[in-house]
């Protein structure tokens, strides 16, 4: 796990930016900030629980649609508060997750691979149905989801403007971060690094294996869905590409490049490999992806760890664990 | 009468073409816990191989011969620089492959551009009997898949190698303590399922638009046949992909070809939940 100092010296110059940057930066950097949220939603599941889902995007496009449905008023004209579309959008991906995590997990339950495939087959299911779905725009999907709006009892605050909205996604990000943190450090988290490592001698020491599994799925959901609903309100757009195949696999991606085990480095390769892919694909053109590719097979082989998480393990620790 | 009996040749077509993928999977999957996700991108290059040769003035059947060899190679390349490393970490080769399936389509993208390419069938003709016409070229197809299913089922139940390898699978330490060359055989079946996968996409190239994006559309169903039918024997993938591929293909008699893809997945997803193991498999299949 990443020390404090070191996350707080992340989040300190992210605070920064938008003090050096110009506001075209500022405003990518809000969207990567939310994609560094949902790759902690899957470094958490992933990483620390050891269940490999293979479309964490599902949440993120509930999430999305949900916050979307509620700001756009068309759940019910008179509600359209961003607070009241920001819980709805956490609650219905959490509670899917709870519905899908009981089936999936329940009793022998589904793991490794097979939950891979299984995951990854759900997510191309719910993209395809929002294709055809025509009250939520099908194919176009939902444009013009308004700003999100901090007003209370009738006032307007929309946040629109780039740097208050970066500075609002950012205390969310890292709010959930600090959370998330605690929790990995708390006994919980200590059960969960034992589940990870082996199941079956943790339920012999008396705990609920499948409890333990459903929380820490419909936590990474929860963030998954706050990070999809913030995503849209930010984007003013809401489209099934949010959910499907496509998002789920990037999102394995950031998080395996950055490394999956440490919360921060996911986190950080979601930022990074969004930053270099707006640089990079001007430059190299379809050639980024071709690099990326196999970047990430090289990464899987030779640092299994993470790109990021492997020497901020080693600056922070000094001693040097074994990759495997 | 006309009409059911041109439903069920849709039918097997489509069923054959999902086993003849599926089966390709399944020798690598099976045999080696390794879990192709390129496995799709190498389907995709056996089209593309047909598309290259013809567009070279090859005849039809020449260039769907030389894509099992080509891709076949490929396969040999990807072995040796990739697969082995991580034998011994299968979740590992989902993303591996993963990586390698986003690159095999970008690749293809630069060399052939991101539209679609069409193959011309060898044949036109349309056969008659009664008052049903189909085209000879399905036909031929389902008689070719039909022997290459044979072949495969009669290399690894049959001959001498079949046997090492079905030891290797049951029990890769004593196989190898008992002198077997587990490396070589695992060399040989991950070959032998790419060539598979890059002989179903060179026969299946006249009849689908052929395009960089092809793979996926046969890799989901025929990871979830192999699931359905399980993992362990190799007759899973027949009854899987029989039952996957039928399903869908008879569904969308009634139904749009999405919401039958989509009935089909939650019915199967529903199946691999209650027995994990497959329909056919007796012990531990996950």
């Amino acid at each position: 796990m990443a020390p404090r100092w070191l996350a707080g010296v992340v989040f300190m110059a992210l605070a920064a930016f938008p003090l050096l940057a110009a506001d075209y930066w500022t405003g990518q950097l809000t969207r990567y900030l939310i994609f560094g949220l949902f790759a902690m939603s899957l470094s958490l599941v992933w990483g620390r629980a050891g269940i490999l889902c293979f479309g964490q995007a599902m949440f993120f496009g509930i999430g999305g649609y949900v916050m979307a449905a509620c700001t756009m008023g068309l759940v019910g004209g008179a509600l359209t508060s961003s607070y009241l579309g920001l819980a709805a959008a956490v609650l219905a991906a959490a509670g899917f997750a709870a519905l899908l995590g009981y089936f999936l997990f329940l009793g022998r339950g589904l793991s490794g691979a097979y939950l891979a495939i299984v995951t990854l087959a759900i997510a191309y299911i719910l993209e395809q149905t929002l294709k055809s779905a025509y009250t939520l725009g099908a194919d176009n999907g939902l444009s013009g989801v308004p700003p999100i709006d901090l007003g209370l009892f009738g006032a307007s605050v929309e946040l629109w403007q780039e740097t208050p909205r970066y500075y609002l996604v950012l205390a969310i990000v890292a709010a959930v971060y600090a959370a998330l943190d605690r929790l990995l450090a708390s006994p919980f988290g200590v059960v969960l690094t034992a589940m990870h490592g082996d199941p079956r001698r943790l339920a012999f020491f008396g705990y609920h294996v499948l409890s333990l599994r459903l929380i820490v799925f419909v936590i990474g959901a929860a963030v998954a869905g706050l990070a999809g609903a913030l995503f849209v309100a930010v984007d003013e757009f809401a489209s099934p590409t949010l959910i499907g195949f496509g998002l789920s696999t990037e999102v394995l991606i950031w998080v395996a490049l950055g490394g999956k085990e440490m919360l921060l480095a996911a986190f950080l390769g979601a930022i990074a490999v969004r930053l270099m892919e707006s640089t990079f694909a001007e430059l190299l053109g379809d050639f980024w992806i071709l690099a990326l590719g196999l970047v990430f097979m090289v990464s899987v082989v030779l640092l299994p760890r993470g790109l990021i998480a492997t020497p901020l393990g080693r600056l922070t620790s000094g001693r040097h664990r074994d990759g495997t | 009468m006309a009409e059911i009996a041109i439903i069920l040749l849709n039918m097997a077509s489509y069923v054959l073409v999902l086993v003849l993928v599926a089966l390709g999977l399944v020798v690598v999957f099976g045999m080696m816990r390794v879990i192709n996700m390129a496995h799709g991108e190498l389907f995709m290059l056996g089209a593309y191989t047909v598309v290259w040769l013809q567009a070279a003035g090859a005849p039809f059947w020449l260039a769907v011969a030389a894509a099992p060899v080509v891709v076949g190679a490929v396969g040999l390349v990807i072995e040796a620089a990739l697969i082995r490393h991580i034998y011994r970490r299968p979740l590992d080769t989902i993303l591996a492959t993963w990586g390698l399936s986003i690159a095999l389509k970008q690749a293809v993208v630069l060399i052939w551009g991101p539209a679609s390419h069409s193959v011309a069938a060898p044949m036109a003709a349309a056969i008659g009997v009664g008052d049903v016409t189909y085209p000879v070229y399905r036909l031929l197809l389902m008689a070719v898949a039909v022997a290459i299913i044979a072949a495969v089922f009669w290399i690894f139940l049959r001959t001498d190698f079949g046997l090492v390898a079905r030891a290797v699978i049951a029990r890769p330490d004593t196989a190898a303590a008992l002198g077997i060359d587990t490396r070589r055989i695992y060399r040989a079946s991950f070959v032998i399922g790419t060539a598979l996968a890059g002989l179903a996409g060179a026969l299946v190239a006249p009849l689908i638009s052929v395009d960089p994006q092809m793979g996926l559309g046969y890799l989901i169903p025929a990871f979830i046949s192999i699931m359905v039918g399980g993992a362990g024997p190799l007759a899973g993938v027949l009854v899987g992909g029989g039952l996957v591929g039928g399903t869908n293909n008879l569904a969308t008699v009634w139904l749009s070809p999405v919401v039958a893809q989509i009935v089909v997945f939650l019915l199967a997803i529903v199946i691999i939940r209650l027995r994990p193991q497959g329909l056919l498999g007796g012990r531990d299949g996950a």
